[in-house]
């Protein structure tokens, strides 16, 4: 995915001229899969799996008894998902995508962890964020303060 | 769900966490015998998917099968994910990542029996 087309020639009128900004100082895109970063991508994944799954459990069977909280399992499913991708891949864009999908997810837990508590009625059925990942050991949130350090020390360890 | 099944997975895969785990501590990437031991989990699992579809077939556990058909799939994702990703990784961190599947699967047993019981 991060490849790209050096071949090109870099004649006038060519719309695809390279961009070298683009190739100055990039993280190697290998370094937030590797090392640690392997171990923090599988844990990713499982999260991943079971937030994805769990969803589309309570969606398909039972949508009607906490709309609200399906769909912050959904959502939530989604950003585990896109920074499972992203940390895996980790080219430019990624990383980008990877930051902000982290940032959303610690957002996430801690608002929902926090209304989860003071409103527990609006969350009759757990989602992965509810008390702040309880459910799950407290991964949920610790996963995503993790993830934002890994990227922070993957970018300067390049540079 | 079938008890002494569930057992023996957890079992197994606990031991396979903790060889992994001594793996990762020793500073080795991951080897032949994790494969077998991931193989074999793998295998305990299909086992325990086929038992468990032929049971619910014959209307035992949950009155709501979904929740528990998902972990009946989905752990079967685990061991082999694990095992491409973890080869990936020539350094102590691949047999990290399958401490992580192992464990993770062992945790999942340990839910579907809850879901199974109705104590979920």
């Amino acid at each position: 995915m991060a490849e790209r087309d050096t071949t090109t020639p870099d004649t006038p009128g060519t719309p695809e001229t390279p961009d070298t900004a683009d190739t100055e100082a990039v993280p190697d895109p290998a370094a937030t899969r590797s090392g640690p970063g392997r171990l923090l991508v599988a844990v990713y994944a499982i999260f991943a799996l079971a937030a994805g799954a769990r969803a589309a459990v309570q969606i398909a069977t039972k949508f009607d008894e906490a709309p609200l909280a399906y769909v912050l399992s959904a959502v939530a499913a989604v950003i585990y998902i896109l920074a499972t991708v992203a940390l895996a891949m980790g080219g430019r864009t990624s990383r980008r995508i990877a930051f902000a999908a982290l940032s959303v997810e610690l957002a996430g837990v801690l608002i929902v962890g926090t209304l989860s508590l003071a409103d527990s009625e609006a969350f009759p059925d757990a989602t992965v964020w509810s008390g702040y990942g309880r459910g799950y050991g407290f991964v949920p949130l610790v996963l995503p303060i993790v993830g934002l350090w890994w990227l922070r020390r993957t970018a300067r360890a390049d540079r | 769900m079938t008890n002494a099944l569930a057992t023996v997975i957890i079992v197994v895969s606990l031991a396979a966490a903790a060889y992994a785990l001594v793996t990762s501590l020793r500073n080795r990437a991951m080897g032949w015998g994790h494969l077998i031991a991931l193989g074999v989990v793998e295998v305990l699992l299909v086992v325990q998917a086929v038992l468990g579809f032929m049971k619910l077939a014959d209307d035992q556990g949950p009155k709501q099968p979904a929740t528990f058909i998902g972990y009946l799939l989905a752990i079967l994702l685990i061991p082999a994910a694990g095992a491409g990703w973890g080869m990936l990784e020539r350094t102590r961190w691949g047999p990290g990542v399958i401490v992580v599947a192992c464990l993770a699967v062992a945790v999942m047993i340990v839910r579907m029996n809850q879901i199974w019981t109705g104590n979920g």
